[in-house]
């Protein structure tokens, strides 16, 4: 049996963010956090793309993908100041 | 000012009400302060303080396990659009997403959460069927 077998749509949604460190970011991390979300939706929207399908979500992940790249952008203007170990 | 949140809550009784004081973690280790009000976010509930931080539920104390998060098919797309436009408003703002339990913060850290989970499964259905 698979971990995945025994875990609530809850329980797994937890894992799978903590795995990915998005539970709660890391206030050094935005920036590379917003990278690995923007990549996570290009794939999908290749796979849109590459199918000609799912209109709707092609345009919401599109607008998405917009919306993290101006968010990072505003972050990588305003880099992070030294680490206060009480912050991390 | 009411009664203190005991440690342990059924979910009968949870969330507090406003005027409750609660136990939280923050970056210091345990703080007790006053709730306001609790707000549903894109993915997990987030507990606002009568001093304007915003506590995501599960560093709550007594928060009852499991915790009720949303689906991601539940967000709306009004929703979702209204919660990017926000966020970039906060950002054009010059608000600074790294001062931790701040709303900018919270909703970012949602956000990220959120998009993460819903293209992500998404990739993970594809995957089973391509097996």
């Amino acid at each position: 049996m698979s971990r995945s077998d025994d875990e609530t749509e809850e329980q797994r949604a937890w894992r799978v963010l903590s795995e990915a460190g998005l539970v709660e970011i890391r206030l050094d991390e935005f920036a590379e956090k917003i990278g690995d979300v923007k990549r996570i939706v290009i794939v999908r929207l290749r796979e849109l793309l590459d199918f000609n399908t799912g209109n709707k979500e092609r345009e919401s992940a599109a607008y998405s993908l917009g919306t993290l790249r101006g968010l990072e952008l505003k972050v990588l203007a305003n880099p992070p100041k030294p680490p206060d170990p009480s912050e991390m | 000012m009411k009664s203190t949140v005991k440690l342990r809550r059924s979910q009968a009784n949870w969330p507090p009400e406003e005027g409750q004081i609660i136990s939280f973690r923050s970056s210091s280790g345990s703080e007790t302060t006053i709730f306001k009000e609790v707000r549903w976010g894109l993915v997990w509930r987030d507990f606002i303080l009568q001093d304007g931080r915003v506590i995501p539920e599960h560093r709550i104390s007594g928060c009852p396990q499991p915790q009720v998060w949303r689906k991601t098919n539940e967000v709306t797309d009004n929703e979702r659009e209204e919660c990017e436009e926000r966020l970039l408003s906060m950002a054009e703002a010059g608000m600074d997403p790294r001062k931790r339990d701040q709303a900018f913060w919270a909703e970012l850290n949602q956000y990220l959460a959120y998009t993460y989970l819903r293209f992500k499964q998404t990739g993970c259905e594809v995957e089973d069927t391509e097996r």
